[in-house]
């Protein structure tokens, strides 16, 4: 009896250290989860007892990194974040803005401040960044000042057609900020734009 | 010492427009939270800026979310403490960064522009560990 009881023990140990290992993991860990674009990108934890990547949506991990990432079920993640999941203010929307010359926008970008004015009513607290960019055209001081002009015309006529705002941010990036990867001195339409980011 | 170094170094850096500018807002709040600024705190509410060095806190049944200017999204469930101790955004300066630490709650994190330009710059402490963001969506909980 007693060899079998010594038997019975050391079987119960590993189980009952694999039964505290699944208790940890209701303690401090992360869940890695699709974004709202529908890409998934990966996290990585690194804690005292290891390092690890988590590039499977669904999969999670402990943040001391002792676990390779396992998938969490859906039940367990509603009732750890499902309040910090529902507070989840609304994903921004960007918009791009392009200009035909010099500072006169293009029809179809004009035809969008509609759009952007009835995107920022529906947010709480909006607040708005319109960011003006140039191609590499000229000199880069110059299209600073350019970009600057583009950002305060857009920002003035969003106004003058009734947008409302918390907050909003009028800046320059000159030529700094391509959205096309161009050398010097290259005639680029689709970076002589503006960016109005509505959050 | 070091304080007089950093001090100094903002001074003369080309972004102190930034330290001097929300870096977000609070966009919805439930129950009871707070953000505490440059050693003010404040309860929160939609419309609330959030600083460079903000500390956001949720009360027992509460809830908080907060956009930033990247558009990083943070919301919070009840119970948590999180502090944005780092956070610069100038792509044109290409000055990026943001670091933040969870010291107890729930999280639900959507990174911004800066996990995109990069990826490196983005980090959340918690007590145990230490996660590194690659464009992406997660939820975090960190009990005490």
């Amino acid at each position: 009896m007693p060899f079998k009881a010594g038997v019975f023990r050391s079987f119960l140990i590993p189980c009952m250290l694999a039964f505290l290992l699944q208790a940890c993991a209701s303690e401090s860990y992360i869940v890695l989860l699709e974004n709202p674009d529908g890409h998934t990108g990966a996290v990585t934890v690194s804690g005292e007892k290891g390092k690890q990547l988590i590039k499977k949506a669904g999969d999670g991990a402990l943040l001391d990194g002792s676990q390779a990432p396992a998938p969490v079920a859906a039940d367990k993640i509603r009732e750890d974040f499902g309040e910090a999941m529902a507070a989840r203010p609304k994903v921004p929307k960007r918009f791009i803005l392009y200009f035909q010359i010099d500072t006169t926008l293009t029809a179809e970008s004009e035809g969008q401040l509609p759009t952007i004015i009835a995107e920022a009513a529906s947010r709480p607290a909006v607040d708005i960044s319109v960011v003006g960019h140039t191609d590499t055209m000229g000199k880069a001081d110059e299209n600073a000042a350019l970009a600057l002009v583009r950002a305060t015309l857009v920002a003035n006529l969003l106004k003058d057609k009734g947008l409302k705002y918390h907050n909003m941010t009028v800046e320059s990036h000159g030529e700094r900020n391509l959205l096309i990867l161009t050398p010097n001195e290259v005639y680029e339409p689709k970076n002589r734009r503006v960016e109005v980011s509505v959050r | 010492m070091f304080k007089c170094v950093v001090l100094s170094s903002c001074l003369l850096s080309p972004v102190l427009w930034a330290a001097d500018a929300p870096i977000g807002w609070v966009k919805n709040v439930t129950g009871d939270a707070s953000v505490s600024s440059h050693g003010v705190l404040v309860r929160a509410e939609s419309g609330t800026a959030v600083w460079q060095g903000s500390v956001l806190r949720t009360g027992a049944k509460s809830s908080m979310g907060i956009t930033f200017k990247d558009e990083t999204i943070m919301s919070f469930g009840p119970n948590t403490q999180m502090s944005v101790d780092e956070y610069l955004y100038a792509p044109a300066q290409g000055q990026l960064s943001l670091v933040g630490k969870l010291a107890k709650g729930t999280m639900n994190y959507v990174s911004g522009i800066i996990a995109k330009l990069q990826p490196d710059a983005v980090a959340v402490n918690t007590p145990v560990g230490m996660i590194g963001v690659r464009g992406t969506q997660f939820v975090v909980k960190v009990e005490e």
